[in-house]
């Protein structure tokens, strides 16, 4: 992915999840090559879940196997594997509730012709009968602790753009308040549906042609989906079962600006006010943040209130500043984690991305460091804003380790 | 323990099926006065279940936040800012411009986001022959509404919350089924402590006494079918229990740092304690026969408060009046407290409230505050045929008057989310 990305390639493309001809809004970031028996090998467990947690549940087992939980757990005698259930948790950023879930009963209601004494009464023979366990907003906590026997302290946040990166902070927290020795942060999302579609794009939110970080031309942001998902251990659990650690969660904040359900500051108070947290929260100055990754979700207010914060905390001395929204889309809840875990592989790779779609820097956007092409970055530590619906701000500090 | 911030419960709100305000809720749950009954907000005839205990006489004139805030709350939302409302009432303090960044929000959301009209509405548009024409979706005026696609959010409640009091610091909303009210108590429990922030309005809202939401539970056959007797339908830990009865409604409580709310000499109900906070991992719906999952999140939230089985006195108990969950339940209680378990006592408020789904564990907090204030436990109604899996020293008959010194509230969701909060009483903390 982040080859990709630094090589300027966006998975934006055409909506095919249906004819959008005519439609305001024709294009996203959509996962086209889904493959549900790759994804989740349960069969069974297919019709008991949904496209996002397909998603969710994919990236949460693919974290715990890359950390080797489970090898680990297994080699244990029955005592200690327990012990080590109860000591593992699971946050969860999830993307609620959708509009495709009430879906299921548009024959019912077709067929009732409106009326809830028929509603009711054929109701057994015409809606799945699992529809309300489909649609929790925890399936993703539920079958990923399941399948990886996680036993501990667990949530699942419905917290909007935000939830990812607060399953982070809190999964940290857990461990660092020890609550858990280890912990997976999940976030997923899957927003790209014609009814979202139409109420983002009412709400000025949607671009009609590309994401635009912080450009003069921006007009929106773009629909991505997927999930990503971060293994967490205390320092003491990785190293009694020999692990290695590849980054680090340093710090985190998260404030909200008060101003209602989807209405911003233009001062960027809040954002602001989450980077100063995070950087107190790790200890650490501001001269220790060698990237930023922006937000930049590629709406007109968004950005430049996120940039007038940026500079406000980093004055003239600011890192380079990055954003990857342009190229894997707004994955909404997921945004966030996914971000991170690309911000940890840049770090590695010692590469800030370039942002392809930036043609010019908008003036609001003024003395922003940010760029078209690669740079090179000269640390280890990077910052990971994101922004969500009622006025929340998040951002997290991260360290890459080892090669 | 020394030096870990503590938290205080100041202020109270509750909106539920049996009272529209804390101190109504309160005689209901003493007396046993039950709020179950035909459901009255819509045509539940058809159903195989038409019983429900639904929030009666609400006036939203109680909620004194600007129209233009309102136009955007759903029924659940409003419940939440009526609560919320009572709640900073009674705590006697608001967030100022100085402290606005010091006070957090945490709220269990409920899952249902459309309203049934708009479902309905867009069904006749874009679905007539029961299936989403997208292209009819263009000029569907539901399609085109941005208060329903606010509404329809899971941020909707948090966001007209922090507006509508001001509060700038972190603000959450989380959602893990029935147990969601209980897990939003325990985030802002540790909001405090780790000094995040040093104030939380903290509670959950719910409605799914509707159409949709009432078939998503008659189809998974949890909900009782008792339709001619809805005011017994509800009886946790009876031997003839057949299912939960749904309920709605919202408990918001204010949770002050310990020492700046004695400060300020705040009226102080009860610390919150200690939460507890496991994943069973075992299946969907079903609690584990064991108590497994239950028995950690319990023993978790002991030591977290610094106590042990012989503090406890009363447990609020998740108590469903399903089969499943009370046997489970009874099971947990029994091998954390063993013989301590003749000793506490026990019992369900949904006997009397109904089900709040996820505003459940914020409303039965709140009444374990009162009870540990009021030296009062409430009653486990309905409760006749004795079930030997569920050998508990239940409250029945009449409330019990006695001092409490801590207590238990257990929250268990779908999806296997376990929270169980630790509540003690202000002497056993200001005490040395």
């Amino acid at each position: 992915m982040l080859a990709a990305i630094v090589a300027g390639r966006s998975a934006i493309g055409a909506i095919g999840g249906w004819d959008t001809r005519d439609w305001p809004v024709t294009i996203a970031a959509e996962i086209t090559d889904f493959n549900a028996r790759e994804l989740v090998d349960d069969r069974k467990l297919h019709k008991f879940i949904r496209r996002t947690d397909f998603f969710g549940i994919y990236a949460g087992d693919r974290a715990a196997a890359e950390a080797g939980f489970d090898a680990h757990r297994v080699s244990l005698d029955s005592a200690a594997a327990a012990a080590f259930a109860d000591r593992s948790g699971c946050y969860v950023g999830s993307g609620g509730g959708a509009f495709e879930n009430q879906y299921d009963y548009l024959p019912l209601l077709a067929e009732a012709h409106g009326e809830l004494p028929a509603f009711g009464a054929k109701l057994a023979e015409t809606v799945n009968p699992m529809w309300l366990l489909r649609t929790l907003p925890n399936n993703v906590l539920c079958h990923v602790g399941i399948r990886n026997r996680l036993k501990g302290s667990n949530a699942c946040i419905t917290n909007h753009s935000v939830g990812g990166s607060l399953a982070v902070i809190e999964a940290a927290e857990a461990l660092a308040q020890g609550e858990a020795d280890r912990a997976l942060a999940i976030g997923h999302e899957t927003p790209i549906e014609p009814q979202n579609v139409l109420y983002y794009d009412r709400c000025g939110l949607l671009a009609a042609d590309a994401l635009r970080p912080f450009d003069q031309a921006r007009s929106g942001s773009v629909f991505g989906e997927g999930a990503g998902a971060l293994a967490l251990e205390t320092p003491a659990s990785l190293a009694s079962r020999g692990g290695v650690a590849r980054g680090e969660v340093l710090g985190g904040g998260h404030v909200c600006e008060a101003k209602g359900l989807l209405a911003i500051r233009d001062d960027g108070d809040g954002t602001a006010r989450a980077i100063e947290l995070a950087l107190a929260d790790a200890g650490l100055d501001r001269a220790d943040v060698a990237m930023i990754v922006a937000h930049g979700n590629g709406t007109p207010q968004s950005d430049a209130s996120e940039a007038r914060a940026i500079l406000r905390v980093f004055g003239t001395t600011c890192p380079p500043v990055t954003a990857f929204k342009w190229a894997i889309g707004h994955l909404i809840a997921a945004a966030g984690i996914v971000e991170a875990t690309i911000a940890l592989a840049a770090l590695r790779a010692k590469v800030v991305p370039g942002i392809a779609t930036l043609t010019e820097l908008d003036p609001a956007c003024a003395g922003l460091p940010v760029s078209r092409e690669t740079r090179t970055v000269a640390g280890d530590v990077a910052l990971v804003l994101c922004r969500g619906f009622a006025g929340t701000d998040a951002a997290l500090v991260v360290r890459a380790l080892g090669p | 323990m020394t030096g870990r911030r503590r938290v205080a419960i100041t202020g109270i709100g509750l909106v539920t099926p049996v009272g529209n305000d804390a101190a109504s809720t309160w005689r209901a749950v003493c007396a046993g006065t039950s709020g179950a009954a035909p459901i009255a907000s819509f045509d539940a005839s058809g159903f195989p279940t038409r019983i429900a205990a639904e929030v009666k006489g609400f006036d939203p004139a109680v909620i004194t936040a600007p129209n233009k805030l309102v136009k955007y709350a759903n029924r659940s939302h409003r419940f939440a800012l009526a609560a919320a409302e009572e709640a900073m009432r009674d705590a006697a303090i608001a967030p100022t411009p100085g402290d606005s960044e010091r006070w957090g929000c945490a709220v269990g959301t409920g899952m249902m986001g459309v309203a049934f009209g708009d479902l309905a509405a867009l069904q006749r548009h874009s679905a007539p022959a029961g299936e989403l024409d997208a292209h009819a979706l263009l000029d569907d005026d539901t399609a085109a509404d941005p208060v329903a696609f606010c509404r329809s959010q899971s941020t909707a409640g948090v966001a007209l919350l922090t507006r509508r009091f001001g509060i700038r610091g972190y603000a959450t909303s989380v959602h893990t089924a029935c147990a969601s009210g209980g897990q939003a108590l325990g985030t802002a429990l540790k909001l405090i402590r780790r000094g995040a922030v040093d104030r939380v309005l903290a509670g959950g809202f719910d409605s799914m006494v509707n159409p949709v939401g009432l078939a998503g539970f008659c189809l998974l056959s949890a909900v009782s079918s008792d339709n001619d007797t809805p005011e017994r339908a509800s009886r946790p830990f009876d031997a003839t229990r057949n299912g939960f009865v749904l309920g709605e409604g919202a408990g918001f409580l204010v949770l002050e740092e310990w020492s700046s709310a004695r400060a300020r000499g705040a009226h102080v109900y009860a610390e919150l304690a200690g939460d507890g906070n496991s994943l069973s991992s075992y299946r969907i719906t079903d609690s584990p026969p064991d108590g497994d999952g239950p028995i950690q999140s319990m023993r978790a939230a002991l030591a977290d408060a610094g106590a042990h089985p012989e503090d406890i006195d009363y447990i609020n108990a998740h108590g469903t009046s399903t089969g499943m969950n009370d046997r489970s339940e009874s099971a947990a209680i029994r091998a954390v407290f063993g013989g301590d378990a003749n000793r506490i006592s026990v019992s369900s408020t949904k006997s009397t409230m109904g089900h709040l789904i996820a505003a459940a564990g914020a409303v039965e907090i709140a009444i374990c505050a009162l009870a540990i204030e009021r030296a009062t436990m409430p009653v486990n109604a309905n409760y006749h045929v004795p079930d030997p899996d569920c050998d508990l020293n239940l409250v029945v008959g009449d409330a019990r008057r006695q001092p409490v010194r801590m207590t238990l509230s257990n929250s268990f969701g779908f999806g296997g989310s376990n929270s169980c909060v630790a509540l003690r009483h202000p002497d056993h903390v200001d005490a040395p």
